[in-house]
C-alpha cells in the first residue's frame, strides 16, 4: 500500500485538476462570449454650442429645432413660453427634408439631409451634402459636398448624422450610402470645417447617429448602428478616431435602431430609437420614437436599459 | 529515487501535459463556439413561410371542434366561448357562470348587432395583485375569482372579479389593445396547428409529437403580438433540436387559426425573443429569397426568371416560350393615385401635406377643380424606395378551366401598406398569367381602400417584348386594317374602337416574319373578373437601357390626368420601325364605394365567426398577348 500511495495521490490530483479544468462550465463559456468593452466613467459636459445670432437678434433665446418634416419642410424653430410660435422661411425648404443637426461655438447650424417619403431625381444629389445655416444671417446653404457619397434606388440614404466636436473644432458626419442587405459600407468622416477637408474616415460602419462622449481620461465617439439595435463606441486616439468599433450594449427591441444619443448625467444616456430598414422613412416625429435610459456601471462594465415612465 | 516515486513523477508530468493540452484545446473551442454562436449560419436563421393554401387549419380535429362550438354558440345568439369544465374547479364553474350573466362583462360582445368573437381565457382564484381597494374589501371576507376574456374583434381583454359566495360580479375592467394569457384549450389548438403543418414537418424531418413542443412562457414575455397584424392573438411555440443546438419557433395566429411563419433560432432562449416577429421574419425571407437574387422558373413550355425590385414591383425577365424569346422584361413600375377635389382657388399648398405616409402632390385644374395624390412604388421591404411593400413572397398557382383542366399558371405578388385596409392605405397585386397555348397576360390588381371615392388609379406597365431577332414593329387597328407606328408616340383608347375579331386593338410583331409576334387584347371586361375595362393609354418607345430597364424611381405625375409619364420617353419621336422597342400600357381606373357597386374598394368587417376580417372588391386591369400564329 505504501508503495502505491504516491501513484494514487498523483492520480487523484490529476483527476481533480482535470475535472475542474475540463468540465463544461457555462460560467466559463459565458465569460468567453460576453466580453464587454470597459468604458471609462463619463458625464455630461457643457456644450460649446451657441444660439444662432440671427435667432438671438429676433428675441428667440431658447428655440426647439424641428426637423420632423411633419408640418414644415426643411427646418423650423419653435419658441415662446409654450413653444407655440414658429419661425419658418420658404427658402429653408430648398434642400428638401433635413434629418439631424449640430451647432458650433459660433452658432452656425450644420445639418444632414434625409430622404423623406417620396424620391425625386434630385433626392440622391441632396443626400451627398452637409448644409449650413449661417449664425448671423440665417441663410441656409449647401456647405460641403462629399462626392464619394452615392445613394441609389436600393439605398436612398447618404449623409445621415453629424456632430460638432467642441474640443477640436471638427465636424464628424456619418453616411450609410451603398450599404446593402449583405454588406455594411457606411463611412464616418472627420472634417476640418475651416478647410472643408476630410482628415480621417472610418469605413465599414453604418452609423445612424453619432455623438461625443467625454470620459475620465478618454474621449469616445458614440454611435447607434443602422444595422442592429446596438450602441457602439470608437475611441479617440489623440485627435483621430480609432477605427475599431466596440459594442457597448443593445436596446431591448431588436427591431429598433438608435437614432439619437444624449448624455443626460453621470454614466447615463438617453436613447431614442426608431424602426429603420433602409427604405423611405415616414416616421420622424417624437410619437414614433422609442425612448430608453441606459445606465452604466463602471465597477463591472455593465449596462442597464430601462424605459422611462411616461 | 524509489521506483514508485519515479512512476508517480512520470504520471504527473504526462498527466499534466495531457490535461494542459486538452484545456488549451477546449478554451480555443469555446472561443470558436462563441464566434459561431454570435454569427449563426444561414440554416440556423432560416425562415419558413407556409404556403397560402396550407394555412387553413380547419381539418385538425381540435380546431374543427373549436369552430363547431363557436357555431353552436352563435346559433344561440351568444359569442363568448366559455372554458371547458376540465379547465375549471367547482368555484371556477360558479364564477364563470356569474360572469357570463353580467351585462357589464359582456357589454363589448356585440357591435351594430353583430356578434363579436370572445373567449374566456382564465378563471382562477383572485390574488391580491389583481384586486383594487374596493374589491379587496369585499373579497377579504369571501371567496373571489378572476374571470378573464379576450375580444378578438376589438383586441381587448376584460377582467371580472366575481364573489363566488355571493354569486355577483364585484368589478369589471377592460383593457384596450391588450392580450391575456391563453386558455389550455387554445394552447392545445396552437400546438396542433404547429404539429400538423406540412412545412414544419418537413423542416423537422419527421412528424413531431406533442412532447417535442414547448409552450413555456409563450405569452408572458411578449410585449406585443408577434404577428404582422398586432391585433391578432398569436403565440410562438417551439420545437427544440438539442443535437443541433437550435429551436424552431412557430408563430401561430389564433385569430386566423393558422401558422403565420416559422424560424430557426439558437437554443437557450427561455422566452420568445422579440426577433420572432412575423413582419421581421417575412422581411428577411423576402429579402434573402426574392430581392437578392433571381429565381428561375420553367413550366408548361415557359421559362423565365423573376425577382422583386426596389421600386418596380415584381419583375419577370428573359421570358421564353418553347425556346423562343418572348420578352426581356415585364413589370408594373408605378401606381399613380389621384383624387378630385373642388376649391382650387382657395387651395393653400405652401405647407407640405402628408396622408398616411405619402407626401401629397396638388395640381390645380380648371373650373375651380384640382387633383391631389401621390405615386406609389411597390417593392422590397428593405433597402428600397417603395412605400407599398412586398407581403409574403411570389406565389405560383395553376389555372384550371371550368372542367378542371389545367390551362396554365400564374405568378402573383402581394404588396401592402402596413395599415391596409385603413383609409389611405393600399394593397396591390402584380399578376402574370402564362397559358399553355403560348398566350400571356400582365395584370395589375388594386384592392383598395384608398382615401375616398373619386379616386383615379393608373398603373404604369412597362412591357419590353423581345422577339427572336430583337426587332419589333407595332401597329394599331383602325377598324379595317393595321396602321404601323413608325416613330415613338402614344395613343389614348376610347374603349369603343372596332377591334380585329372584336378582341385585338394592337399588335407587336417581327419585321422578318409577320406571324411571329402577338395580338394585344385590351381588357374590356371580357376576362370574367368583374373588371370595368382598361381605358388605356399606350406608348411605344425605342429601347434604351436608362429608360426603365433598371428600377425607375417614379415616372410622371400622380395627378396630371393627361400625362402618364412615358411621354417623357417619346419626346424625341425616334424611329421605332424594325428596332428594339418597349410598350408602355397605362390603364385608368375609377373607384367606386357605392353600396352594392363597390370597385377598387375594401372594408373592415366582422365575419360570420365574429372575427375581424376584410371584404375586398378588387379592380383588375391589364392586356393579354395572344400569339399571332394561334
Amino acid at each position: 500500500m505504501k508503495r502505491v500511495l504516491p501513484i494514487l495521490v498523483v492520480l487523484l490530483l490529476l483527476g481533480g485538476v482535470g475535472y475542474f479544468l475540463l468540465n463544461d462550465s457555462p460560467k466559463v463559456e459565458k465569460k468567453e462570449i460576453a466580453k464587454t468593452f470597459k468604458l471609462k466613467e463619463f458625464n455630461r459636459v457643457r456644450s460649446c454650442a451657441k444660439i444662432p445670432q440671427f435667432l438671438y437678434s429676433l428675441g428667440i433665446k431658447r428655440p426647439i429645432i424641428d426637423l420632423s418634416q411633419m408640418h414644415y419642410k426643411g427646418i423650423a424653430f419653435y419658441y415662446g413660453a409654450r413653444f407655440n410660435k414658429v419661425l419658418h422661411k420658404k427658402e429653408w425648404e430648398v434642400f428638401d427634408a433635413l434629418g439631424t443637426y449640430t451647432i458650433d461655438n459660433y452658432g452656425n447650424i450644420y445639418l444632414t439631409p434625409n430622404p423623406f417619403i417620396s424620391v425625386r431625381p434630385s433626392t440622391f444629389n441632396l443626400q451627398k451634402a452637409i448644409y449650413k445655416m449661417d449664425s448671423k444671417s440665417g441663410k441656409l446653404s449647401r456647405w460641403m459636398v462629399i462626392d464619394d457619397v452615392k445613394p441609389n434606388p436600393t439605398n436612398p440614404y447618404g449623409l445621415i448624422s453629424i456632430v460638432y466636436d467642441c474640443d477640436s473644432g471638427e465636424l464628424i458626419a456619418s453616411s450609410i450610402d451603398e450599404s446593402n442587405y449583405k454588406a455594411q459600407k457606411g463611412v464616418i468622416y472627420q472634417i476640418n470645417p475651416k478647410t472643408k477637408t476630410i482628415i480621417n474616415r472610418i469605413d465599414g460602419f453604418d452609423a445612424l447617429t453619432v455623438n461625443i462622449l467625454h470620459a475620465k481620461g478618454a474621449k469616445y465617439l458614440i454611435a447607434g448602428s443602422a444595422r442592429d439595435n446596438g450602441v457602439y463606441t470608437f475611441t479617440f486616439k489623440g485627435d483621430k478616431i480609432d477605427s475599431k468599433a466596440n459594442k457597448l450594449f443593445e436596446i431591448p427591441n431588436p427591431r429598433l435602431r438608435v437614432r439619437k444619443i444624449r448624455v443626460i448625467g453621470k454614466n447615463r444616456l438617453k436613447i431614442e430609437a426608431i424602426k429603420f430598414n433602409y427604405s423611405l422613412v415616414a416616421e420622424t416625429n417624437k410619437k414614433q420614437r422609442f425612448v430608453y435610459i441606459a445606465t452604466y456601471n463602471p465597477t463591472n462594465s455593465t449596462w442597464s436599459i430601462a424605459e422611462p415612465k411616461r | 529515487m524509489k521506483n514508485e516515486y519515479k512512476i508517480a513523477l512520470a504520471l504527473l508530468i504526462i498527466g499534466g501535459l495531457a490535461i494542459g493540452g486538452l484545456y488549451y484545446k477546449k478554451s480555443h473551442k469555446s472561443v470558436k463556439v462563441a464566434t459561431v454562436n454570435k454569427n449563426l449560419d444561414s440554416s440556423d436563421k432560416k425562415v419558413i413561410m407556409p404556403d397560402t393554401d396550407e394555412q387553413s387549419a380547419a381539418k385538425i380535429p381540435a380546431v374543427e371542434e373549436y369552430l363547431a362550438d363557436l357555431k353552436k354558440l352563435y346559433e344561440k345568439g351568444k359569442s363568448t366561448l366559455p372554458l371547458q369544465k376540465s379547465e375549471l374547479d367547482n368555484n371556477g364553474v360558479v364564477a364563470q357562470n356569474v360572469a357570463l350573466k353580467s351585462k357589464e362583462f359582456l357589454s363589448d360582445t356585440k357591435m351594430d348587432n353583430k356578434l363579436l368573437h370572445n373567449d374566456i381565457m382564465r378563471v382562477m382564484p383572485a390574488i391580491s395583485a389583481t384586486l383594487d381597494d374596493k374589491s379587496k374589501k369585499e373579497c377579504k371576507s369571501s371567496v373571489c375569482y378572476v374571470v378573464e376574456k379576450y375580444n378578438y374583434a376589438l383586441n381587448s381583454t376584460t377582467r371580472a372579479i366575481v364573489d363566488v359566495k355571493a354569486k355577483r360580479v364585484v368589478s369589471v375592467k377592460r383593457y384596450a389593445n391588450s392580450q391575456p394569457d391563453i386558455s389550455a384549450r387554445l394552447t392545445n389548438i396552437a400546438k396542433e396547428i404547429a404539429l400538423n403543418n406540412p412545412k414544419v414537418i418537413k423542416e423537422l424531418g419527421h412528424t413531431p409529437t406533442p412532447s417535442e413542443i414547448s409552450m413555456a412562457n409563450v405569452r408572458s414575455n411578449l410585449e406585443q403580438s408577434p404577428c404582422e397584424d398586432k391585433n391578432h392573438l398569436c403565440v410562438a411555440p417551439t420545437f427544440a433540436d438539442h443535437k443541433k443546438e437550435r429551436a424552431l419557433w412557430a408563430i401561430v395566429d389564433l385569430t386566423d387559426l393558422k401558422l403565420a411563419i416559422a424560424k430557426w433560432a439558437g437554443l437557450g432562449k427561455t422566452y420568445t425573443p422579440a426577433c420572432i416577429d412575423e413582419r421581421t421574419l417575412e422581411n428577411r425571407y423576402i429579402m434573402k429569397n426574392f430581392c437578392q437574387k433571381d429565381t428561375n422558373l420553367t413550366k408548361f413550355g415557359w421559362s423565365m426568371k423573376y425577382h422583386l425590385t426596389g421600386s418596380d414591383g415584381l419583375e419577370i425577365r428573359d421570358i421564353k416560350y418553347k425556346g423562343k424569346s418572348v420578352a426581356r422584361s415585364l413589370k408594373i413600375v408605378d401606381w399613380h393615385v389621384a383624387y378630385k377635389g373642388l376649391g382650387a382657388d382657395k387651395l393653400d399648398t405652401t405647407e407640405p401635406v402628408m396622408m398616411a405616409g405619402h407626401r401629397v402632390e396638388f395640381i390645380k385644374g380648371v373650373n375651380n377643380e384640382y387633383t391631389f395624390g401621390y405615386n406609389d412604388a411597390m417593392g422590397c421591404p428593405m433597402f428600397s424606395t417603395s412605400v407599398v411593400l412586398a407581403f409574403n413572397g411570389p406565389q405560383i398557382k395553376e389555372i384550371k378551366d371550368k372542367n378542371g383542366k389545367v390551362t396554365g399558371f400564374y405568378i402573383v405578388q402581394d404588396f401592402r401598406n402596413p395599415k391596409w385596409p385603413m383609409a389611405c392605405n393600399y394593397r396591390y397585386e402584380n399578376k402574370f398569367i402564362f397559358n399553355k397555348d403560348g398566350s400571356f397576360r400582365v395584370v395589375a390588381i388594386n384592392m383598395g381602400r384608398g382615401c375616398s371615392d373619386k379616386a383615379i388609379y393608373r398603373p404604369v406597365m412597362r412591357l419590353d417584348i423581345k422577339l427572336s431577332d430583337n426587332k419589333e414593329r407595332f401597329a394599331l387597328y383602325n377598324g379595317k386594317d393595321w396602321d404601323d407606328w413608325q416613330i415613338e408616340q402614344g395613343y389614348r383608347s376610347t374603349g369603343k374602337e372596332k377591334m380585329l375579331d372584336d378582341k385585338y386593338l394592337y399588335k407587336v410583331f417581327s419585321p422578318e416574319d409577320a406571324n411571329e409576334g402577338y395580338y394585344i387584347e385590351p381588357n374590356r371586361g371580357q376576362f370574367h373578373d368583374n373588371s370595368r375595362g382598361d381605358n388605356e393609354d399606350v406608348y411605344v418607345t425605342k429601347y434604351k437601357e436608362d429608360e426603365g430597364n433598371e428600377d425607375l424611381l417614379t415616372l410622371g405625375s400622380c395627378c396630371k390626368l393627361d400625362y402618364d409619364g412615358p411621354e417623357e420617353y417619346t419626346k424625341d419621336k425616334e424611329l421605332i420601325e424594325n428596332t428594339d422597342t418597349v410598350i408602355w400600357y397605362v390603364p385608368t381606373i375609377q373607384n367606386d364605394d357605392k353600396a352594392g357597386e363597390e370597385y377598387c374598394w375594401a372594408d373592415s368587417i366582422i365575419d360570420k365567426n365574429g372575427n375581424p376580417s376584410v371584404r375586398v372588391w378588387p379592380c383588375i386591369v391589364g392586356p393579354k398577348f395572344v400569339p399571332i400564329s394561334n
